[in-house]
C-alpha cells in the first residue's frame, strides 16, 4: 500500500495522539496519579507510527519499555491502555501490568517487558509459530540502542536467521541508554545494526524522524518476512526529548542538543510541512491536533474515574491451571 | 508387565504425545539426529522431521525464549536443557516470562512449556554437570517443579506436564536413566501437585524424591528388621507442594526426615521443615531432620563427591537420629 495523503493525515493524527498521550502521562505521573517508572517517547513518534501502519492485528508485536505508542496503535481500546498505566482494574491487564507490562493478545500485542531484550528471545517463538503453522503473519520486536548489548538479542538473531523465521527487529536508536551513548559502551563498525550482517541478516539504517521512511523500510522488511526470506533488522535514528524516565533531569546531555533536535528534526513538524506542501489546509491539520488532544483527555477521564484492583486479585492468575492439591487462593 | 528403563519411559511419553497432538514439538541441543545426550528424544526426528524436532545451537536463553513465545500462541514446546546446571542460562526467560506472563497480563497469555533437564551427582562430572538446582526454581511463583523417581512416574508425569497449561521444570536425575521398572504401554497421566506414599508406616515419615527415594525405601527394609516402620513419601511435584499428604503422615508418625541431594541451606527440605514447623509443631516428637548435601560445590574427586553428596548411609543415620531423639 502506498502512502497517499489520507494515509499521511492518519499518521499525522496518530503522531499527535502519541505526543498528547505522553504529555498527559508525564503530567499525571508527576502529580502522583500514576505509580512506578514511566518512559516517554516524545520525539520518537514517527518510529512507532511508521512501523505500526505496516503491521496488522494479526501480526505479533513485542513493544519495549518505551512503547505506549505501540500499545495505542495496535487496535486496543485506548482508554484501557491509559487505565492500565494508571493501575486501574479497567485496564487491559486489570491493573496488574502498568506502563512496562501491557499486553492485548486479541490485537497481537504480546506484551512488553521490563527486562530489556528479554522479548527478543520470546519473539523468536511467535515467529517460529507462524512458520510452524504456515501462516503469513510476522513478529515485530522493539529494542533500544543500549539493549544491543544483551546476549539474548544475539542468541535470538543467530537462531532467527538460521531458522528463517518472519521476525523484524526494530532498533530504536535514540542516542542514549539512560546516560550512556552507544559508542561509549559498545563496539561496532559504523552502525549498531551492522552487526546483523554477521548473522547473514539484512539491515537498514533509516531516519527515524521521517515517518514515510520508517514506513517504507518496515514495509520492505515485512515483505521479506512474509515471503519466507527470514528476519531483518531496521535501525531507526531518533532522539528522546525528555529524560530516561518521567522526572529524570537528564543532565548528562550536552548543551543545546535537545533544542537542536526539537527545532530541526521534530517528526510532527516535519510531517506537517510535507502535508502543507501537498496542499492540505493548515486548518485541517489544526483540527486533527485538537481531536487528538480531546481523545487523550477522554482516556484520562476514564482512567481517573476507574476503580483500583481488588485485594483478592493479588493471588489471581498465578497458575493458569490449578492442581488438585491447591487450596482456594493459592 | 513390560519393563522399561527410565529414559525409555520418557521417550515413549514424548512419542505418544507428539503423535496425539501436532502442537507438541521438541527442541534442544542434539535432540534430533542424535536423539539426545541421554537418548530421551530417540526416533522423534526421524518420525516427525525437523520442524517438530529442532537441533539448536548452544543458546539456552533463546531456546527458552522460543519456547515461551511459541507457547503464547498455543504450541506445546518441550525443551531439553542437557544438564540442569545450564538452567542458569535460561533464568531470565523462566523467571521473568514463563512464570509471570499469565499473571502480569491478567490471564491473557499462558506459557505451557516443559523444560526437561538432567540433574544430580554420581557421574563424576563435577561442578557444572552434577548440581541439584530444584530449590532455585522453588522461589518463583507460577513455576511447577516436577521430579519423578521411577520409570512409571517418569512417563505419567511427563505426559501430564506436556498437557498442563502451566510452565513446568521437569527434573530427570541422571543416575535414574538406566533404572528399570514396569511401565504400561498406553499413554496415561499422573496427577501433578500430588505426592505418593511409596510405603506405608507408623514410626517415621521420610520425604524423599528422585534418587533419594531409592535410599529411603532401602532404609525402610533395613529398619523393618528392628521393627521400625517407615512411611516413605515421594513428593513427585516439589512445587506446588502436596501439604495434605505430608501433614496426614506426620500427624500419624510424629517424626519427619527430609532427604534431598541439594545443598542443605535453603534447600527443598528447609522449606518442608519450615512448613511443618508452622502448621504441625504440636504433632512433632523430634525436630524435623534434613539429610542433604554439604554446603559445598560438587567436587571432582570421587572420594570428595561421595563425601559431599548424601547417600544411603546418611539417610539411614538421619532416620536413626530422629528415632533416638
Ligand atoms: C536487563 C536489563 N538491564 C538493565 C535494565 C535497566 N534499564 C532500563 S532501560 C535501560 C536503558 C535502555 O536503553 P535503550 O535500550 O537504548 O532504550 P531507551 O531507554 O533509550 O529507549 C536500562 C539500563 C533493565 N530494565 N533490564
Ligand atoms: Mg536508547
Amino acid at each position: 500500500m502506498g502512502l497517499n495523503v489520507d494515509k499521511l493525515k492518519q499518521m499525522y493524527y496518530h503522531m499527535n495522539l502519541i505526543r498528547r498521550f505522553e504529555e498527559k502521562v508525564d503530567e499525571h505521573s508527576k502529580k502522583g496519579d500514576i505509580p512506578g517508572f514511566i518512559h516517554l517517547s516524545i520525539g520518537q513518534e514517527a518510529c512507532q507510527t511508521g512501523v505500526m501502519h505496516v503491521l496488522t492485528e494479526n501480526d505479533y508485536k513485542f513493544p519495549d519499555h518505551r512503547s505506549h505508542g505501540i500499545c495505542l496503535l495496535s487496535g486496543s481500546s485506548k482508554e484501557k491502555v491509559m487505565a492500565e498505566i494508571f493501575a486501574k482494574k479497567t485496564g487491559l491487564c486489570e491493573g496488574k501490568g502498568g506502563s512496562m507490562h501491557i499486553a492485548d493478545v486479541e490485537v497481537g500485542n504480546m506484551g512488553n517487558n521490563a527486562i530489556e531484550g528479554s522479548i527478543t528471545a520470546t519473539s523468536l517463538g511467535t515467529a517460529y509459530a507462524s512458520k510452524y503453522r504456515d501462516e503469513d503473519n510476522v513478529t515485530a520486536v522493539f529494542i533500544g540502542d543500549g539493549t544491543c548489548g544483551r546476549g539474548e538479542l544475539h542468541e535470538s538473531m543467530n537462531m532467527a536467521a538460521n531458522l528463517k523465521v518472519p521476525l523484524i527487529y526494530i532498533l530504536v536508536n535514540n542516542g542514549y541508554a539512560i546516560s550512556t551513548r552507544a559508542e561509549e559502551a559498545h563496539s561496532f563498525p559504523e552502525h549498531l545494526s551492522d552487526r546483523a550482517a554477521g548473522y547473514d541478516m539484512p539491515s537498514e539504517v533509516v531516519d527515524g524522524n521521517d515517518v514515510k521512511k520508517v514506513y517504507n523500510a518496515m514495509e520492505r522488511a515485512v515483505n521479506r518476512a512474509r515471503n519466507g526470506e527470514g528476519p531483518s533488522m531496521i535501525e531507526l535514528l531518533t532522539y528522546r526529548w525528555q529524560g530516561h524516565f518521567s522526572g529524570d533531569p537528564a543532565s548528562y546531555r550536552p548543551g543545546n542538543e535537545v533544542e537542536k533536535w526539537k527545532e530541526e528534526k521534530c517528526p510532527i513538524k516535519n510531517l506537517r510541512s510535507k502535508l502543507e506542501n501537498k496542499g492540505v489546509q493548515a486548518g485541517t491539520l489544526d483540527k486533527l491536533e485538537e481531536d487528538a488532544l480531546k481523545e487523550v483527555e477522554e482516556m484520562v477521564e476514564f482512567a481517573l474515574n476507574s476503580p483500583e484492583p481488588d485485594l483478592e486479585d493479588a493471588t489471581k492468575y498465578i497458575y493458569a491451571e490449578k492442581y488438585e492439591s491447591m487450596k482456594e487462593g493459592e | 508387565m513390560r519393563q522399561l528403563k527410565f529414559s525409555q519411559a520418557l521417550n515413549e511419553a514424548l512419542h505418544q504425545e507428539m503423535e496425539r497432538d501436532e502442537d507438541v514439538f521438541v527442541l534442544g541441543q542434539d535432540v534430533g539426529k542424535m536423539g539426545g545426550d541421554f537418548g530421551v528424544t530417540k526416533g522423534l526426528w526421524k518420525k516427525y522431521g525437523e520442524k517438530r524436532v529442532i537441533d539448536t545451537p548452544l543458546s539456552e536463553a533463546a531456546m527458552l525464549g522460543l519456547s515461551n513465545g511459541a507457547a503464547f500462541t498455543g504450541l506445546r514446546p518441550v525443551v531439553e536443557i542437557m544438564f540442569a546446571d545450564f538452567i542458569t542460562e535460561c533464568f531470565d526467560q523462566i523467571v521473568n516470562n514463563s512464570a509471570k506472563a499469565h499473571y502480569m497480563f491478567a490471564g491473557q497469555l499462558t506459557a505451557p512449556i516443559v523444560l526437561r533437564t538432567a540433574n544430580g551427582g554420581g557421574f563424576r562430572a563435577a561442578y557444572h554437570h552434577s548440581q541439584n538446582p530444584e530449590a532455585w526454581l522453588m522461589n518463583i511463583p507460577g513455576i511447577t517443579v516436577v521430579a519423578p523417581s521411577t520409570p512409571y512416574e517418569a512417563k505419567g508425569l511427563l505426559t501430564a506436564s506436556i498437557r498442563s497449561e502451566n510452565p513446568i521444570v521437569f527434573f530427570e536425575h541422571k543416575m535414574l536413566y538406566s533404572t528399570s521398572g514396569e511401565v504400561p504401554e498406553e499413554n496415561y497421566e499422573l496427577p501433578l501437585g500430588k505426592a505418593k506414599v511409596k510405603k506405608e508406616g507408623t514410626d517415621v515419615t521420610v520425604i524423599a524424591s528422585m534418587k533419594m527415594c531409592e535410599y529411603a525405601l532401602k532404609a525402610a527394609k533395613e529398619l523393618e528388621k528392628e521393627e521400625i516402620s517407615l512411611e516413605v513419601i515421594d513428593p513427585r511435584t516439589l512445587v506446588p507442594f502436596d501439604k495434605e499428604t505430608i501433614f496426614d503422615s506426620v500427624a500419624k508418625t510424629n517424626r519427619l526426615v527430609v532427604a534431598y541431594e541439594a545443598p542443605k541451606t535453603g534447600g527443598y527440605g528447609a522449606e518442608i521443615a519450615g512448613l511443618v514447623n508452622d502448621e504441625m509443631f504440636e504433632f512433632l516428637k523430634a525436630p524435623v531432620k534434613r539429610v542433604a548435601s554439604l554446603d559445598s560445590p560438587v567436587a571432582f574427586s570421587p572420594k570428595l563427591e561421595d563425601h559431599i553428596l548424601p547417600g544411603y548411609e546418611e539417610v539411614l543415620n538421619g532416620i536413626k537420629e530422629v528415632i533416638d531423639y
